[in-house]
């Protein structure tokens, strides 16, 4: 009776294996594609629903069929590898950072010739040994995020006049700063200003590297670890806050600024506040310009068939020349364009904040992109948590951190 | 019956386990210890350049690497003992003859569902939401604050949710153990007289050695490779205190592009262990008692 | 006495599932009611990010590939690692003894060391013999059998052990062969351990993310662990949908542990007739 029963389920799981393996609608891999499907591997998790809707209106539009795969964001990058590695490599991929883009380079596809590639705002594509590889998805950019009701822009204007903000905003039982514990919120992105500030901060981050400079006897650096102080002493511990606690705060007004950038717009949406946001640049050193960059770009994999990747280099011309693809740029993504031929209307607050400084050619660039690979991540936070979590770490002590976490990055 | 015959069946019976295992597991793993002579960054396209065993020396002088390892056996004898102390615990507690235990078990076991980053996460809102109330509410600070924040404490809120999440699993695995005691023993145990303790001590531990074997074993070995958990609770923080060792090597192979150099980690790190729980395996499965 | 210590037990349980209950209640909460207060029960039980989190998943279509994947790698895994583990326990010379230490030594390897590796043997093996291994079903079923293969092996080891020899024999004496001597006479004891391998096995299968993140790129053959990708954004994580998933994904687990925990206390009664 049980044995019976045993072989009956063996004979159903062997008829379920052929059902699976002949119903996982397995695309023949040899034979040549002729550019009538490409497929779509992105990082930014947020824009996945809203590209799945654009590649359906793209296929009717074109018949060019667009599938667009899943990712967590994280670990984007190690899936991305073990991709390509084994000739399993999306037609269309996203860049995030520099040096991870030019350890791909050879899989990426030159996209010079282009005509729609010149609408690309000036700087922004990212650019390797000449060729252009990366379009950017649209800029962001990040700052001081404020509560109106509670700070004004004339307020901060360099160290002293922050010290002293941070101080009357704390004894009128606000907080006046909030960081909150995420690598790239902690310390990422706040360690692009000194970097920044540099004249030339490609050449800077060369030296670095070379040991010909150190941060500790960069003055902007010495100053960077004084601010960092001053919101050591004046804010809550930011390893205690993750980024949704810190918009809850901001939200209903327990504190009077984060530093964070446009995306953050979404997330505020969520809570309920009734005051006028607004967004200003860092004062380190007196810095009175935007931090505006390009957090990832679109790119072609030159390793495909030539047929894949010209409907993959259609397919991007298409999102920022059509104007649907526009529309879903600015509307549905919520990008603040960085090619000159889209227009963008109804932004949120802080994206048209973004744009005007974008515009006005006030803005200092995000050194990150350059960083070594993971160093903020892997470097950086560890000497950023051991600075918040230890009174005893002064300003200069971290600077000190800093430069070893950079040479261990590089070494 | 001929020998013949008899390798016949043996073939018949273990090859095609044995080459599904070899193609999934062991051909991998031994081109990975091929990458580890290599300093290569782990994209097909770019260069290999033969190393030798440079890589093997280099890491003996890394400290980031040794302090990663310390760090995971440490967790790892925290979370075995923890772990299979409540695993047991719980299985004995569920084979009692109470009318909840059927409850109980299905509760216990609960937690293993949930598998991945998801728990990692919900357990920071408990750490960082959950004690911090309970220290303002009973005013015991000094054991109720947020764990995740301190160097020492992160590591056993690493331990505590591990075994949040194992007990449930090896407790499993100690009621098959303790349901395969036969009831005539133990029937036997009490006609003599014998307290809960003693019958507990004299005749269920010892014929439970079969699942200590493979209790103490499923959590080492998990212990050594846990990695979603750390990734989600602490992401190796605060300051490296919890790198453990999986997110150590990530990070050298998927972090810093490193492939060769993780290679060679894992490797090393692999024999270390491998020498540990199979001593391990093989003086516990001594002592297990043939029925 | 005897009701404190049903209570003790009852408690006991709900207080070890507390985390539970956070999932279970920001389920149904807003980001905003999630920030005021984590522990609070929802303010509306609405069953809006469930019926989001459903159709942002496509909840029905990776519900039954993780169904299929994982019923078949199971069965799979159940009958070749009793069948493997029975003769290498049984043979007892060097090479049982090696194969055995392999299997239970790679059970040691960081999943994270080797699955580049094994994705590009994948790529290679599928040009050579033209099986599609990589983004299909049947694949994604051979790699999780060969991964949950050591562990089974490693139960059913144990367990075998404990069965008398006299009874193989007599059967040996009355002319089994065997095959037929494994299959009516040793795989109807070693029921007890097989549910344990069963349930361990479905657990693990049904849950996994990486293995078929790397395997499965179509959008029609996501399993549930991946199909949840949605909620996690990259700076953030949508709460409540991303509890809801979590929810919806761990029901079937927990109906299907509470039918089979049953068999193991049933299949020991049985399993005495020793």
């Amino acid at each position: 009776m049980k044995l019976k029963s045993f072989w009956v389920a063996l004979l159903l799981g062997l008829v379920l294996v052929l059902s699976a393996c002949s119903g996982g609608d397995s695309d023949d891999e040899s034979a040549e594609s002729n550019g009538e499907k490409i497929t779509i591997f992105q990082t930014k998790v947020e824009i996945s629903e809203q590209m799945e809707e654009l590649a359906e209106i793209y296929e009717e539009e074109t018949g060019v069929e667009v599938e667009v795969w899943g990712t967590t964001g994280d670990d984007y990058f190690q899936q991305l590898q073990t991709r390509l590695n084994s000739n399993q490599g999306p037609s269309i991929l996203s860049l995030q950072d520099y040096k991870k883009a030019e350890n791909i380079k050879s899989y990426l596809h030159d996209l010079s010739g282009e005509e729609f590639i010149d609408n690309i705002a000036p700087n922004m594509a990212v650019e390797i040994d000449g060729e252009v590889v990366g379009i950017p998805y649209g800029v962001e950019g990040f700052g001081l995020v404020y509560n109106k009701d509670l700070v004004s822009e004339e307020d901060i204007q360099d160290y002293d006049s922050f010290v002293n903000t941070l101080e009357r905003l704390s004894n009128e039982g606000v907080d006046p700063l909030t960081l909150s514990s995420e690598a790239y919120f902690l310390i990422g992105h706040m360690s692009n200003y000194p970097f920044s500030l540099q004249e030339d901060h490609f050449e800077y981050i060369d030296q670095l590297s070379e040991g010909e400079v150190t941060m500790t006897e960069t003055p902007e650096f010495q100053e960077f670890g004084k601010f960092l102080e001053a919101i050591r002493e004046y804010s809550p511990n930011p390893m205690d806050y993750t980024y949704d606690e810190q918009m809850g705060d901001f939200a209903t007004g327990k504190t009077a600024m984060v530093h964070q950038g446009n995306w953050a717009m979404g997330m505020l949406a969520d809570y309920d506040y009734d005051f006028e946001v607004g967004m200003m640049p860092f004062p380190l050193a007196g810095n009175d310009k935007l931090a505006v960059g390009v957090g990832a770009n679109w790119a072609v994999n030159g390793t495909k068939d030539e047929a894949e990747i010209e409907a993959a280099v259609d397919f991007l011309e298409w999102l920022h020349t059509s104007e649907t693809g526009q529309r879903f740029v600015v509307e549905e993504f919520g990008f603040v364009p960085a090619m000159t031929n889209i227009e963008a209307n109804d932004l949120d607050v802080l994206s048209d904040i973004v744009l005007e400084y974008s515009n006005s050619g006030e803005t200092i660039p995000w050194a990150q992109n350059y960083y070594p690979a993971s160093v903020v991540t892997n470097d950086f936070m560890p000497a950023a948590q051991d600075f918040f979590l230890d009174e005893n770490i002064s300003g200069e002590d971290f600077i000190q951190l800093f430069d070893e976490a950079w040479q261990n990055a590089v070494k | 019956m001929s020998r013949l015959h008899n390798r016949l069946w043996y073939l018949v019976f273990t090859v095609p386990l044995i080459m599904i295992f070899t193609i999934v597991v062991l051909i991998p793993f031994l081109i990975g210890i091929f990458y580890s002579f290599f300093e290569w960054d782990g994209i097909a396209a770019n260069p290999m350049i033969y190393v030798g065993f440079d890589h093997y020396i280099e890491l003996l002088s890394d400290g980031r690497f040794l302090n990663s390892a310390w760090l995971t056996v440490k967790f790892t004898f925290f979370s075995v003992i923890l772990v299979n102390i409540l695993g047991l615990g719980f299985a004995l507690l569920v084979t009692t003859a109470l009318k909840s235990s059927n409850f109980a078990r299905t509760m216990f076991f609960m937690p293993n569902l949930i598998g991945g980053l998801i728990l990692g996460y919900i357990w920071q809102f408990i750490f960082s939401d959950v004690l911090k109330m309970l220290g303002e509410a009973t005013g015991y600070d000094q054991i109720f604050f947020n764990w995740l924040l301190d160097k020492d404490f992160a590591m056993y809120a690493l331990v505590i949710v591990f075994a949040w999440q194992m007990a449930g699993y090896m407790m499993i695995i100690y009621i098959a153990g303790i349901q395969s005691i036969p009831n005539d023993v133990i029937e036997a145990a009490k006609i003599d007289g014998a307290s809960y303790w003693q019958r507990l001590k004299n005749i269920m531990f010892p014929l439970l050695m079969p699942s200590f074997t493979i209790s103490m074993f499923l959590t080492l070995s998990f212990g050594f490779k846990i990695y979603d958990t750390n990734l989600s609770l602490t992401n190796g923080g605060p300051v490296n205190q919890t790198e453990l060792f999986a997110m150590h090597i990530y990070n050298e192979i998927f972090g810093y592009g490193n492939y060769g150099y993780g290679q060679a980690k894992a490797i090393i790190f692999f024999i270390v262990v491998a020498a540990i729980t199979l001593t391990q395996v093989y003086l516990t499965k001594k002592r297990e008692v043939e029925m | 006495m005897r009701y404190i210590k049903e209570i003790l037990l009852v408690v006991g349980s709900l207080l070890f599932l507390s985390p539970i209950y956070v999932m279970f209640v920001n389920s149904f909460k807003s980001r905003s009611e999630l920030y005021e207060n984590v522990l609070a029960l929802p303010e509306t039980l609405t069953f809006e990010y469930y019926s989001a989190a459903i159709t942002k998943m496509n909840f029905l279509t990776a519900f039954l590939n993780s169904l299929v994947i994982t019923i078949i790698s199971v069965i799979f895994i159940v009958i070749l690692a009793s069948m493997t583990a029975w003769m290498l326990a049984r043979t007892d010379n060097v090479i049982s003894k090696i194969i055995f230490m392999v299997f239970i030594s790679t059970m040691l390897i960081p999943f994270q060391t080797i699955m580049m590796p094994l994705i590009q043997f994948m790529d290679q093996l599928m040009t050579v013999t033209g099986i599609p291994f990589l983004n299909t079903r049947g694949g994604l079923i051979f790699m999780h059998i060969g991964f949950n293969a050591s562990l089974a092996v490693f139960l059913y080891h144990g367990f075998v052990k404990s069965i008398p020899m006299s009874l193989e024999e007599a059967a040996t004496i009355d002319g089994c062969s065997k095959f037929g001597l494994f299959w009516r006479i040793i795989f109807p004891i070693l029921k007890p351990i097989t549910v344990t391998v069963i349930i361990l096995n479905v657990i693990q299968i049904w849950n996994d993310y990486l293995l078929p993140s790397l395997v499965l790129t179509d959008k029609g053959l996501r399993t549930i662990p991946l199909a949840t990708f949605y909620f996690f954004g990259e700076f953030t994580i949508q709460w409540n949908q991303a509890m809801a998933g979590l929810v919806l994904t761990i029901i079937p687990v927990v109906i299907f542990y509470a039918a089979a925990q049953k068999h193991i206390i049933k299949g020991i009664g049985e399993g005495a007739v020793k």
